[in-house]
């Protein structure tokens, strides 16, 4: 299997502030986030990153994405370092999260054109892939319809196609459900279905144990910022009892 | 390709909003109409003046004061041949002449700096409106020679003449209030909102988004700079009592540089305001600092609204500079170099803020600190 994203020792750590440091009652300033983190995702699969919240799932994810640096350690994607080669990793990676939004005020039509544009893609291979996607999809009703104005799930699915406007090899999708509804969860577990059906590599992170069982080829578990457990979603026979295992093995607490 | 992209975004955000459109027009409409209420309340109707002028000495001078009287209207003016100053001058306070111009003798050949003084009576439209068109027409002729004026009487005068000072003040008030409208929304709105982190996740360079930014932010903001400088230009003869039309009062050279060192200050703003947009964490919080900037400005502008003649260092602090080489120009004493190294100045600073604001979006803890 052809390795497409590979994290070693991957380290962050975050300075906290003083009412931070009162909030959460800790003496130290600092708070190591991600811990020299290691682990691979293969090409055409799906890769959950599974943790509790706080466990380093969206800082991970935000340094592949090259939207913060790692202190030390480094991550390839398609080859490509997000230390050195930041520009070069947003051309292969297409990133979503809830905290990247659309501006309300644009169509679906000019969105697609502008981040098309900003990922450098040529007009024509735009204009293709925007009637492919947006019929694939359903958008192409409310191609003119202003981002505001469009229903969750429909700007849900916006959001998706905009991320892979530019073909990205990686999709990586930081909490994909989070706070959706029902109807606009399977919007977002359906798209990643055809996603990988494409052909993409997708890791997602979650706290959601049926999503990683649903949607998975692998899964990694992700405590205190360290890989707790890495394996094929197939040889696990219960996901939640594995995780819980390591969680008290690991934190010395019962759940 | 990329930054025309964010280039057009910003022009497109803009130009589908009315209210954004309405917001910069405003300053300069607003402008007019203080100014232009101003002067109608001083100087109430234009009336037909028939001026009677005392005249110490000669010059080929009161020949364009006349051209220029006569230019357009029914005025008129006469001139009396005085020989002793004080007595013209107590004509003048008394309402019997409308003013008195005292050419030195020799004026028009004289190599040894002559000079000329107009005494006149701000109290009476009348004498104010000699006034306003005799020191434009020698300001027009050139600066070889000294040119003093003298009211006899002073109160309304000081009142014009602090509205002259105070009008850069306001100016740079009505471009700082226009910058900030757009580029709050533009900078701290989108990284409030969360879609500048979506831009950042792309491969555009970080220079790019900031020029993005910067260069239609200032285009958007110069439609306000420029209604506003519209604004000033129409209504300062009406601010004067005269109707010498839009160049009789400075000059082209004077406008020009007038409109040059708004056009440098604007940039500049919208620079400084994404600056602060770009370190707030919300639109709020953006505003509050922006406000702090400009309570300075407003205060160091007004300061130096009322301390005429600033030394050559004023060009070097920004946004200072232009409000003193305005202030100069409209009170007739353009140091040309002067306003040139403002204009140039403010641009350079504007260069280091658009750096700046570059490594602002590279920066994890100023776009995704909480």
């Amino acid at each position: 299997m052809e390795e497409i994203v590979r994290a070693e020792n991957l380290t962050k750590t975050f300075t906290l502030s003083k009412k931070q440091q009162r909030i959460e009652r800790a003496e130290i300033a600092r708070r190591v986030a991600v811990d020299g983190l290691n682990f691979s995702a293969y090409r055409g699969e799906i890769y959950g990153l599974l943790g509790p919240n706080g466990a380093g799932k969206t800082t991970t994810l935000r340094m592949l994405a090259t939207l913060i640096r790692p202190d030390s350690g480094d991550a390839f994607l398609a080859g490509h370092s997000v230390v050195k080669e930041a520009g070069k990793v947003r051309d292969v990676v297409g990133f979503l999260t809830s905290d990247l939004k659309l501006e309300g005020f644009f169509t679906p039509d000019y969105l697609f054109d502008f981040f098309g544009a900003m990922h450098g893609v040529d007009k024509a291979t735009l204009a293709r892939r925007k009637k492919e996607l947006f019929e694939r999809f359903g958008i192409d009703k409310f191609a003119e319809v202003r981002v505001k104005n469009l229903s969750t799930g429909m700007l849900q699915k916006v959001s998706l196609v905009i991320s892979i406007v530019h073909d990205p090899e990686v999709v990586i999708f930081d909490e994909p459900t989070n706070g959706l509804d029902v109807i606009t969860a399977k919007v977002v577990t359906d798209f990643l279905t055809e996603l990988k059906g494409m052909g993409k590599s997708i890791l997602l992170s979650t706290h959601i144990f049926s999503l990683v069982e649903k949607l998975c080829d692998r899964v990694g578990i992700i405590i205190d910022g360290k890989l707790a457990y890495e394996g094929m979603l197939s040889e696990i026979d219960d996901l939640e009892s594995r995780f819980f295992g390591l969680y008290r093995s690991i934190k010395g607490e019962e759940v | 390709m990329k930054l025309g992209a964010l280039i057009k975004k910003e022009f497109h955000r803009f130009f589908r909003d009315p209210r954004l459109i309405v917001t910069m027009l405003l300053p300069g409409i607003a402008i007019f109409l203080l100014y232009y209420f101003v002067g109608e309340a001083v100087y109430a109707e234009p009336e037909k003046y028939e001026f009677k002028v005392c005249l110490v000495g000669s010059s080929v001078c009161t020949q364009l004061i006349e051209e220029a009287i006569a230019d357009g209207t029914e005025n008129t003016v006469e001139w009396l041949e005085c020989d002793d100053p004080e007595a013209a001058k107590e004509q003048v306070e008394k309402g019997e002449a409308s003013a008195l111009l005292l050419f030195s003798e020799g004026f028009d050949t004289s190599l040894d700096r002559p000079s000329v003084t107009i005494v006149y009576d701000p109290l009476s439209d009348e004498s104010a409106a000699f006034h306003a068109i005799a020191s434009a027409v020698l300001r027009e002729v050139g600066m070889r020679y000294t040119l003093a004026e003298e009211s006899v009487a002073s109160a309304e005068q000081m009142g014009m003449e602090v509205m002259q000072s105070i009008l850069p003040f306001i100016v740079v008030c009505f471009i700082f209030s226009a910058c900030m409208s757009v580029t709050l929304e533009s900078v701290a709105g989108e990284k409030e909102r969360g879609t500048l982190a979506t831009i950042l996740v792309t491969s555009v360079k970080r220079s790019e988004i900031a020029l993005g930014k910067v260069v239609p932010l200032s285009c958007v903001s110069m439609l306000g700079a420029l209604s506003s400088f519209l604004g000033m230009a129409f209504s300062m003869p009406h601010l004067m009592g005269v109707s010498l039309g839009f160049l009789g009062m400075y000059g082209f050279l004077s406008y020009l540089m007038m409109f040059l060192l708004i056009l440098g200050m604007v940039p500049l703003i919208v620079a400084l305001v994404s600056v602060l947009s770009a370190y707030a964490r919300s639109v709020k919080e953006a505003s509050a600092y922006s406000a702090v900037v400009m309570i300075v400005i407003m205060a160091v502008s007004l300061l130096v609204s009322f301390v005429p003649m600033m030394g050559a260092w004023s060009a070097a602090i920004p946004v200072l500079n232009a409000v003193v080489s305005l202030q100069e120009i409209l009170s007739g004493h353009m140091v040309l170099w002067k306003a040139f190294l403002s204009v140039g100045m403010n641009l350079a600073y504007t260069g280091a803020l658009i750096f700046l604001l570059a490594r602002m979006f590279s920066s994890e803890r100023i776009m995704f600190g909480k």
